[in-house]
Protein backbone atom coordinates (compact mmCIF):
# COMPACT_ATOMS: atom_id res chain seq x y z
CA UNK A 1 0.00 0.00 0.00
CA UNK A 2 1.78 2.74 -0.96
CA UNK A 3 0.69 6.62 -0.86
CA UNK A 4 0.58 8.44 -4.32
CA UNK A 5 0.34 11.88 -3.67
CA UNK A 6 -1.07 14.85 -5.58
CA UNK A 7 -0.68 18.38 -5.74
CA UNK A 8 -2.81 19.17 -3.43
CA UNK A 9 -0.81 18.25 -0.17
CA UNK A 10 1.85 21.20 -0.93
CA UNK A 11 -0.87 23.82 -0.74
CA UNK A 12 -1.81 21.66 2.55
CA UNK A 13 1.91 21.99 3.88
CA UNK A 14 1.97 25.57 3.82
CA UNK A 15 -1.33 26.04 5.33
CA UNK A 16 -0.19 23.99 8.07
CA UNK A 17 3.01 25.63 8.73
CA UNK A 18 1.00 28.53 8.62
CA UNK A 19 -1.37 26.88 10.86
CA UNK A 20 1.60 25.47 13.55
CA UNK A 21 3.28 28.64 13.80
CA UNK A 22 0.10 30.27 15.52
CA UNK A 23 -0.84 27.25 17.44
CA UNK A 24 -0.42 26.42 21.19
CA UNK A 25 0.52 23.04 22.40
CA UNK A 26 -1.74 20.75 25.27
CA UNK A 27 -0.01 20.40 28.53
CA UNK A 28 -1.24 16.94 29.37
CA UNK A 29 -1.77 15.10 26.43
CA UNK A 30 0.73 12.32 24.17
CA UNK A 31 4.15 13.35 24.09
CA UNK A 32 4.51 12.78 20.65
CA UNK A 33 1.60 15.12 19.47
CA UNK A 34 2.12 18.27 21.04
CA UNK A 35 0.21 20.18 18.48
CA UNK A 36 -3.48 18.08 19.00
CA UNK A 37 -5.56 20.75 19.50
CA UNK A 38 -4.59 22.16 16.00
CA UNK A 39 -4.52 18.70 14.46
CA UNK A 40 -7.69 17.53 16.18
CA UNK A 41 -8.94 20.75 14.10
CA UNK A 42 -7.84 19.60 10.62
CA UNK A 43 -8.37 16.06 11.69
CA UNK A 44 -12.33 17.04 11.81
CA UNK A 45 -11.93 19.76 8.93
CA UNK A 46 -10.70 16.58 6.16
CA UNK A 47 -13.04 14.41 7.99
CA UNK A 48 -15.95 16.60 7.02
CA UNK A 49 -14.57 16.53 3.51
CA UNK A 50 -13.78 13.03 3.51
CA UNK A 51 -17.59 12.39 4.65
CA UNK A 52 -19.60 14.87 2.02
CA UNK A 53 -17.54 14.49 -0.84
CA UNK A 54 -14.76 11.83 -1.44
CA UNK A 55 -16.54 9.05 1.20
CA UNK A 56 -19.52 9.35 -1.25
CA UNK A 57 -17.24 9.44 -4.33
CA UNK A 58 -14.76 6.44 -3.67
CA UNK A 59 -17.82 4.22 -2.96
CA UNK A 60 -19.50 5.47 -6.57
CA UNK A 61 -16.31 4.64 -7.72
CA UNK A 62 -16.47 1.09 -6.17
CA UNK A 63 -20.03 0.57 -7.47
CA UNK A 64 -19.23 2.04 -11.05
CA UNK A 65 -15.31 0.29 -11.63
CA UNK A 66 -15.01 -3.27 -11.09
CA UNK A 67 -12.23 -4.41 -9.76
CA UNK A 68 -10.01 -4.84 -12.77
CA UNK A 69 -10.41 -1.27 -13.47
CA UNK A 70 -9.61 -0.43 -10.08
CA UNK A 71 -6.93 -2.83 -9.66
CA UNK A 72 -5.08 -0.84 -13.44
CA UNK A 73 -5.62 2.29 -11.68
CA UNK A 74 -4.15 1.40 -8.82
CA UNK A 75 -1.14 -0.28 -10.64
CA UNK A 76 -0.80 3.10 -12.66
CA UNK A 77 -0.47 5.83 -10.14
CA UNK A 78 2.14 3.37 -8.14
CA UNK A 79 4.10 2.62 -10.98
CA UNK A 80 4.31 6.45 -11.87
CA UNK A 81 5.10 6.97 -8.06
CA UNK A 82 7.91 3.98 -8.14
CA UNK A 83 10.99 6.36 -9.18
CA UNK A 84 10.48 7.63 -5.46
CA UNK A 85 10.23 4.17 -4.46
CA UNK A 86 13.91 3.37 -5.80
CA UNK A 87 15.85 6.58 -5.02
CA UNK A 88 14.58 6.10 -1.25
CA UNK A 89 15.96 2.37 -1.87
CA UNK A 90 19.34 3.70 -2.68
CA UNK A 91 19.14 6.26 -0.31
CA UNK A 92 18.57 3.35 2.70
CA UNK A 93 21.72 1.30 1.27
CA UNK A 94 19.08 -1.51 -0.21
CA UNK A 95 21.08 -2.74 -3.85
CA UNK A 96 19.20 -5.67 -4.53
CA UNK A 97 15.71 -3.94 -4.10
CA UNK A 98 17.01 -0.78 -5.69
CA UNK A 99 17.77 -2.97 -9.11
CA UNK A 100 15.05 -4.84 -8.84
CA UNK A 101 12.69 -2.19 -8.37
CA UNK A 102 14.27 -0.66 -11.24
CA UNK A 103 13.24 -3.43 -12.94
CA UNK A 104 10.21 -3.68 -11.88
CA UNK A 105 9.88 -0.07 -12.95
CA UNK A 106 11.00 -0.76 -16.51
CA UNK A 107 9.01 -3.64 -17.31
CA UNK A 108 5.67 -2.55 -15.61
CA UNK A 109 6.00 0.76 -17.83
CA UNK A 110 6.78 -0.95 -21.01
CA UNK A 111 5.53 -4.52 -20.95
CA UNK A 112 2.88 -3.40 -18.26
CA UNK A 113 1.44 -0.66 -20.71
CA UNK A 114 2.63 1.86 -18.85
CA UNK A 115 2.16 0.76 -15.33
CA UNK A 116 -1.74 -0.54 -16.28
CA UNK A 117 -0.66 -4.14 -15.54
CA UNK A 118 1.93 -5.63 -13.12
CA UNK A 119 4.08 -8.34 -14.87
CA UNK A 120 6.91 -7.71 -12.83
CA UNK A 121 5.07 -9.41 -9.74
CA UNK A 122 4.87 -12.90 -12.07
CA UNK A 123 8.54 -12.04 -12.74
CA UNK A 124 9.35 -12.16 -8.95
CA UNK A 125 9.84 -8.49 -8.89
CA UNK A 126 7.76 -7.76 -5.89
CA UNK A 127 6.62 -3.85 -5.39
CA UNK A 128 8.47 -2.40 -1.91
CA UNK A 129 6.93 0.24 -0.05
CA UNK A 130 9.63 3.07 0.49
CA UNK A 131 9.70 6.71 0.92
CA UNK A 132 11.40 9.80 2.25
CA UNK A 133 10.01 9.72 5.89
CA UNK A 134 11.09 5.82 5.85
CA UNK A 135 14.40 6.70 4.74
CA UNK A 136 14.79 9.31 7.02
CA UNK A 137 13.63 6.53 10.06
CA UNK A 138 16.43 3.84 8.24
CA UNK A 139 18.79 6.75 9.16
CA UNK A 140 18.23 7.00 12.80
CA UNK A 141 15.56 10.07 12.57
CA UNK A 142 12.59 9.78 15.20
CA UNK A 143 8.91 10.54 14.41
CA UNK A 144 8.99 14.14 15.37
CA UNK A 145 5.62 15.72 16.29
CA UNK A 146 2.70 14.39 14.44
CA UNK A 147 1.05 16.25 12.28
CA UNK A 148 -2.45 16.24 10.60
CA UNK A 149 -2.14 17.63 7.00
CA UNK A 150 -5.03 19.44 5.76
CA UNK A 151 -6.70 17.17 3.00
CA UNK A 152 -3.88 14.65 3.08
CA UNK A 153 -4.20 13.13 6.80
CA UNK A 154 -1.59 12.19 9.21
CA UNK A 155 1.57 12.80 8.57
CA UNK A 156 4.47 13.66 10.98
CA UNK A 157 7.68 16.08 11.34
CA UNK A 158 9.74 13.45 9.90
CA UNK A 159 7.36 12.06 7.14
CA UNK A 160 5.54 15.34 5.90
CA UNK A 161 8.85 16.29 3.71
CA UNK A 162 8.20 12.85 1.45
CA UNK A 163 5.01 14.31 0.18
CA UNK A 164 7.29 17.03 -1.54
CA UNK A 165 10.23 14.39 -2.66
CA UNK A 166 6.94 11.85 -4.12
CA UNK A 167 5.74 15.00 -5.94
CA UNK A 168 9.23 16.25 -7.23
CA UNK A 169 10.33 12.32 -8.36
CA UNK A 170 6.37 12.35 -10.14
CA UNK A 171 6.46 12.71 -14.08
CA UNK A 172 2.76 13.61 -13.65
CA UNK A 173 3.47 16.71 -11.74
CA UNK A 174 5.96 17.83 -15.05
CA UNK A 175 2.96 17.81 -17.45
CA UNK A 176 0.52 20.14 -18.52
CA UNK A 177 -2.05 20.58 -15.68
CA UNK A 178 -5.18 19.70 -18.19
CA UNK A 179 -3.69 16.35 -18.28
CA UNK A 180 -2.53 16.59 -14.05
CA UNK A 181 -5.44 18.00 -12.87
CA UNK A 182 -8.29 15.01 -13.98
CA UNK A 183 -5.68 12.32 -12.96
CA UNK A 184 -5.05 13.80 -9.67
CA UNK A 185 -8.82 13.38 -9.26
CA UNK A 186 -8.76 9.66 -10.27
CA UNK A 187 -5.86 8.86 -7.82
CA UNK A 188 -7.50 10.60 -4.72
CA UNK A 189 -10.63 9.10 -5.53
CA UNK A 190 -8.95 5.60 -6.37
CA UNK A 191 -6.40 5.72 -3.24
CA UNK A 192 -9.88 6.72 -0.83
CA UNK A 193 -11.53 3.86 -2.30
CA UNK A 194 -8.91 1.25 -1.31
CA UNK A 195 -9.10 2.96 2.24
CA UNK A 196 -12.72 2.41 2.59
CA UNK A 197 -12.13 -0.92 4.30
CA UNK A 198 -9.79 0.34 6.45
CA UNK A 199 -12.05 3.61 7.63
CA UNK A 200 -14.74 1.23 7.94
CA UNK A 201 -12.83 -0.60 10.50
CA UNK A 202 -12.07 3.11 12.40
CA UNK A 203 -15.68 3.64 12.23
CA UNK A 204 -17.11 0.82 14.00
CA UNK A 205 -14.12 0.18 16.49
CA UNK A 206 -13.03 4.07 17.12
CA UNK A 207 -14.43 5.85 20.41
CA UNK A 208 -12.26 8.41 19.54
CA UNK A 209 -11.34 8.07 15.73
CA UNK A 210 -8.33 10.97 16.61
CA UNK A 211 -6.54 8.57 19.21
CA UNK A 212 -7.24 5.76 16.87
CA UNK A 213 -5.85 6.78 13.53
CA UNK A 214 -2.84 8.52 15.30
CA UNK A 215 -2.00 5.48 16.83
CA UNK A 216 -2.52 2.65 13.39
CA UNK A 217 -0.45 5.57 11.49
CA UNK A 218 2.21 5.36 14.07
CA UNK A 219 2.36 1.76 14.13
CA UNK A 220 2.32 1.33 10.92
CA UNK A 221 4.91 4.03 9.41
CA UNK A 222 7.35 1.66 12.33
CA UNK A 223 6.35 -1.49 10.79
CA UNK A 224 7.11 -0.16 6.85
CA UNK A 225 10.44 1.30 8.27
CA UNK A 226 11.23 -1.84 9.01
CA UNK A 227 9.72 -3.47 6.08
CA UNK A 228 7.42 -5.59 8.28
CA UNK A 229 10.80 -7.78 9.24
CA UNK A 230 11.83 -5.78 12.38
CA UNK A 231 15.74 -6.66 13.33
CA UNK A 232 16.96 -8.97 16.10
CA UNK A 233 14.20 -9.64 18.70
CA UNK A 234 14.24 -5.93 19.93
CA UNK A 235 12.86 -6.99 23.13
CA UNK A 236 15.46 -5.16 25.44
CA UNK A 237 14.18 -1.95 24.86
CA UNK A 238 10.52 -2.97 25.63
CA UNK A 239 10.96 -5.47 28.91
CA UNK A 240 10.63 -2.22 31.53
CA UNK A 241 7.80 -2.24 34.01
CA UNK A 242 5.61 -5.68 34.33
CA UNK A 243 6.71 -6.71 30.86
CA UNK A 244 3.34 -5.39 29.85
CA UNK A 245 5.29 -3.31 26.84
CA UNK A 246 6.42 -6.81 25.54
CA UNK A 247 3.26 -7.42 24.57
CA UNK A 248 2.32 -4.08 23.34
CA UNK A 249 5.49 -3.88 20.69
CA UNK A 250 6.11 -7.65 20.22
CA UNK A 251 9.33 -6.16 17.35
CA UNK B 1 -16.85 -19.91 -3.61
CA UNK B 2 -13.52 -21.88 -3.47
CA UNK B 3 -12.83 -24.14 -1.36
CA UNK B 4 -9.98 -25.99 -2.85
CA UNK B 5 -6.57 -25.74 -1.20
CA UNK B 6 -4.10 -25.07 -4.09
CA UNK B 7 -0.62 -26.92 -4.25
CA UNK B 8 1.05 -24.18 -3.20
CA UNK B 9 -0.28 -23.71 -0.12
CA UNK B 10 0.14 -27.27 0.74
CA UNK B 11 3.92 -27.10 0.25
CA UNK B 12 4.03 -24.50 2.39
CA UNK B 13 2.34 -25.98 4.88
CA UNK B 14 4.09 -29.36 4.14
CA UNK B 15 7.35 -26.83 4.52
CA UNK B 16 5.82 -25.45 7.61
CA UNK B 17 5.44 -29.07 9.42
CA UNK B 18 9.29 -29.55 8.39
CA UNK B 19 9.90 -26.08 9.94
CA UNK B 20 8.02 -26.92 13.17
CA UNK B 21 9.00 -30.53 13.92
CA UNK B 22 12.23 -29.09 15.62
CA UNK B 23 9.79 -26.26 17.57
CA UNK B 24 9.75 -26.80 21.30
CA UNK B 25 6.57 -27.60 23.36
CA UNK B 26 5.58 -24.24 23.71
CA UNK B 27 6.24 -22.92 20.71
CA UNK B 28 3.45 -25.78 19.48
CA UNK B 29 1.06 -25.50 22.36
CA UNK B 30 0.94 -21.65 21.19
CA UNK B 31 0.94 -22.51 17.44
CA UNK B 32 -2.29 -24.57 18.07
CA UNK B 33 -3.97 -22.09 19.83
CA UNK B 34 -3.68 -19.72 16.75
CA UNK B 35 -4.79 -22.63 14.76
CA UNK B 36 -7.88 -23.24 16.59
CA UNK B 37 -8.82 -19.95 16.72
CA UNK B 38 -7.89 -19.45 12.87
CA UNK B 39 -10.13 -22.96 12.14
CA UNK B 40 -13.12 -21.44 13.91
CA UNK B 41 -12.97 -18.41 11.92
CA UNK B 42 -12.68 -20.26 8.82
CA UNK B 43 -16.16 -22.04 9.67
CA UNK B 44 -17.43 -18.92 10.84
CA UNK B 45 -17.25 -17.66 7.38
CA UNK B 46 -17.95 -20.48 5.34
CA UNK B 47 -21.09 -20.82 7.23
CA UNK B 48 -21.95 -17.16 7.93
CA UNK B 49 -24.96 -16.84 6.02
CA UNK B 50 -26.19 -20.06 7.74
CA UNK B 51 -25.08 -19.24 11.08
CA UNK B 52 -26.28 -15.52 10.90
CA UNK B 53 -24.42 -12.69 13.47
CA UNK B 54 -26.09 -14.35 16.16
CA UNK B 55 -24.92 -17.41 15.25
CA UNK B 56 -21.10 -16.17 14.80
CA UNK B 57 -21.10 -14.50 17.66
CA UNK B 58 -22.13 -17.64 19.55
CA UNK B 59 -19.76 -19.63 18.09
CA UNK B 60 -17.02 -17.43 18.19
CA UNK B 61 -17.38 -16.33 22.41
CA UNK B 62 -16.53 -20.51 23.16
CA UNK B 63 -13.11 -20.07 21.36
CA UNK B 64 -12.51 -16.70 22.00
CA UNK B 65 -12.66 -16.91 25.78
CA UNK B 66 -10.22 -20.29 25.39
CA UNK B 67 -7.76 -18.86 23.19
CA UNK B 68 -7.47 -14.89 24.34
CA UNK B 69 -6.02 -14.18 27.59
CA UNK B 70 -9.13 -11.16 28.00
CA UNK B 71 -8.40 -10.66 31.97
CA UNK B 72 -4.21 -9.46 30.66
CA UNK B 73 -5.94 -7.58 27.67
CA UNK B 74 -8.36 -6.03 29.65
CA UNK B 75 -5.60 -5.22 32.55
CA UNK B 76 -3.68 -3.62 30.13
CA UNK B 77 -5.94 -1.46 27.59
CA UNK B 78 -7.41 0.38 30.77
CA UNK B 79 -4.16 1.45 31.48
CA UNK B 80 -3.54 -0.89 34.42
CA UNK B 81 -0.60 -2.10 36.43
CA UNK B 82 -1.07 -5.43 37.74
CA UNK B 83 -1.43 -3.74 41.12
CA UNK B 84 -3.94 -1.35 39.71
CA UNK B 85 -6.07 -3.74 38.53
CA UNK B 86 -6.29 -5.55 41.67
CA UNK B 87 -7.28 -2.08 43.50
CA UNK B 88 -10.45 -1.80 40.92
CA UNK B 89 -13.94 -2.43 42.36
CA UNK B 90 -14.52 -6.11 41.79
CA UNK B 91 -17.92 -5.41 40.27
CA UNK B 92 -16.77 -2.89 37.86
CA UNK B 93 -13.89 -5.13 36.49
CA UNK B 94 -15.89 -7.60 35.48
CA UNK B 95 -18.73 -5.56 33.74
CA UNK B 96 -15.81 -4.21 31.87
CA UNK B 97 -14.25 -7.61 31.00
CA UNK B 98 -17.52 -9.51 30.26
CA UNK B 99 -18.38 -6.15 27.78
CA UNK B 100 -15.04 -6.20 26.46
CA UNK B 101 -15.66 -10.24 25.76
CA UNK B 102 -18.39 -9.78 24.04
CA UNK B 103 -16.95 -6.87 21.71
CA UNK B 104 -14.03 -8.92 20.42
CA UNK B 105 -16.83 -11.35 19.79
CA UNK B 106 -19.09 -8.73 18.23
CA UNK B 107 -15.94 -7.32 15.95
CA UNK B 108 -14.83 -10.73 14.34
CA UNK B 109 -18.84 -11.91 14.00
CA UNK B 110 -18.99 -8.32 12.04
CA UNK B 111 -15.82 -8.89 9.81
CA UNK B 112 -15.50 -12.29 9.10
CA UNK B 113 -19.45 -12.92 7.04
CA UNK B 114 -18.85 -14.25 4.71
CA UNK B 115 -15.89 -16.21 2.71
CA UNK B 116 -14.10 -15.88 -1.03
CA UNK B 117 -11.45 -18.27 -0.63
CA UNK B 118 -9.13 -16.96 1.73
CA UNK B 119 -6.38 -19.08 3.68
CA UNK B 120 -4.65 -18.93 6.89
CA UNK B 121 -0.98 -19.61 7.05
CA UNK B 122 1.19 -19.97 9.48
CA UNK B 123 4.90 -18.46 8.78
CA UNK B 124 6.62 -19.08 11.84
CA UNK B 125 6.81 -19.26 15.73
CA UNK B 126 9.35 -17.36 17.44
CA UNK B 127 9.87 -17.62 21.31
CA UNK B 128 10.57 -14.33 22.80
CA UNK B 129 11.22 -14.34 26.47
CA UNK B 130 8.84 -15.88 27.98
CA UNK B 131 6.11 -14.89 25.06
CA UNK B 132 5.31 -16.40 22.03
CA UNK B 133 5.05 -14.76 18.58
CA UNK B 134 3.07 -16.79 16.09
CA UNK B 135 3.36 -14.79 12.51
CA UNK B 136 0.89 -15.43 9.91
CA UNK B 137 -1.00 -14.28 7.01
CA UNK B 138 -4.78 -14.34 5.12
CA UNK B 139 -3.63 -15.42 1.79
CA UNK B 140 -6.95 -13.29 0.25
CA UNK B 141 -8.16 -15.18 -3.25
CA UNK B 142 -6.41 -12.81 -5.66
CA UNK B 143 -2.82 -13.53 -4.10
CA UNK B 144 -3.01 -10.15 -1.32
CA UNK B 145 -2.20 -11.33 1.81
CA UNK B 146 -2.92 -9.52 5.30
CA UNK B 147 -0.10 -9.88 7.72
CA UNK B 148 -1.70 -10.85 11.07
CA UNK B 149 0.96 -11.63 14.14
CA UNK B 150 -0.03 -13.14 17.43
CA UNK B 151 1.51 -12.61 20.74
CA UNK B 152 0.61 -15.41 23.01
CA UNK B 153 1.34 -15.42 26.95
CA UNK B 154 1.51 -18.89 29.54
CA UNK B 155 -0.51 -18.84 32.53
CA UNK B 156 -0.39 -21.38 35.18
CA UNK B 157 0.81 -23.93 31.58
CA UNK B 158 -2.33 -22.42 29.41
CA UNK B 159 -1.17 -20.46 26.13
CA UNK B 160 -3.70 -17.40 25.30
CA UNK B 161 -3.16 -14.91 23.00
CA UNK B 162 -2.94 -11.95 24.54
CA UNK B 163 -2.08 -9.17 21.12
CA UNK B 164 -2.92 -9.24 17.33
CA UNK B 165 -0.57 -7.42 15.24
CA UNK B 166 -2.00 -6.83 12.04
CA UNK B 167 -0.15 -5.05 9.05
CA UNK B 168 2.17 -3.64 12.11
CA UNK B 169 -0.49 -2.35 13.81
CA UNK B 170 -0.89 -3.52 17.15
CA UNK B 171 -4.54 -4.21 18.92
CA UNK B 172 -3.78 -4.23 22.31
CA UNK B 173 -1.84 -0.25 21.93
CA UNK B 174 -4.59 0.67 19.42
CA UNK B 175 -7.57 0.05 21.98
CA UNK B 176 -5.02 1.25 25.27
CA UNK B 177 -4.56 4.44 23.54
CA UNK B 178 -8.11 5.08 22.76
CA UNK B 179 -10.01 3.05 26.01
CA UNK B 180 -7.33 5.41 28.28
CA UNK B 181 -7.90 8.48 26.86
CA UNK B 182 -11.86 7.64 27.74
CA UNK B 183 -11.36 6.66 31.04
CA UNK B 184 -8.78 9.53 31.90
CA UNK B 185 -11.61 12.55 30.68
CA UNK B 186 -14.67 10.69 31.74
CA UNK B 187 -13.76 7.31 34.36
CA UNK B 188 -14.38 3.52 33.50
CA UNK B 189 -17.88 3.89 33.81
CA UNK B 190 -17.91 5.84 31.09
CA UNK B 191 -15.70 3.49 28.87
CA UNK B 192 -18.11 0.75 29.73
CA UNK B 193 -21.27 2.61 28.31
CA UNK B 194 -19.93 3.71 25.05
CA UNK B 195 -17.92 -0.44 24.64
CA UNK B 196 -21.88 -1.30 25.40
CA UNK B 197 -22.91 0.53 22.77
CA UNK B 198 -20.96 -0.28 20.10
CA UNK B 199 -21.59 -3.60 20.72
CA UNK B 200 -24.88 -2.91 19.85
CA UNK B 201 -24.27 -1.20 17.33
CA UNK B 202 -22.57 -4.16 15.60
CA UNK B 203 -25.45 -6.23 16.51
CA UNK B 204 -27.85 -3.81 15.01
CA UNK B 205 -25.86 -3.85 12.00
CA UNK B 206 -24.83 -7.46 11.78
CA UNK B 207 -26.59 -9.83 9.09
Amino acid sequence: MRHQRNLLPIVGLLTLLSLITGCASTPNGDPGDPYEATNRKIYNFNDSIDRNVLQPVARGYVTVAPKPVRSGVTNFFDNVGYINVILNDALQGKPGQFFSDTGRFVVNSTIGLGGLFDPAKEMGLMAHDEDLGQTFGVWGAGEGAYLNIPLAGPSSFRDAPGFLSALLLNPLTYLNPIVTLPLSVVNAVNIRANLLEATNIRDQAALDPYTFVREAYRQQREFRIYDGNPPGDGFDDYLEGDGDSAILRIY
Amino acid sequence: MRTTINFGTLTISLLALCHFAHATPAANDAQAVVEKLHATLLNVMRDADSLSYKGRVQTLNGVLAETFDFTTIGRIVTGNSAEQWNALDDAQRSRFLDVFAQLSAATYASNFDGYSGEVFETLGVEEKRGNVLVKTVIVKSDGDQVTLDYVLRETNGVWQIVNVIASGVSDLSLKRADYTAVIKSEGLDSLIGKLTDKVANYASSGR
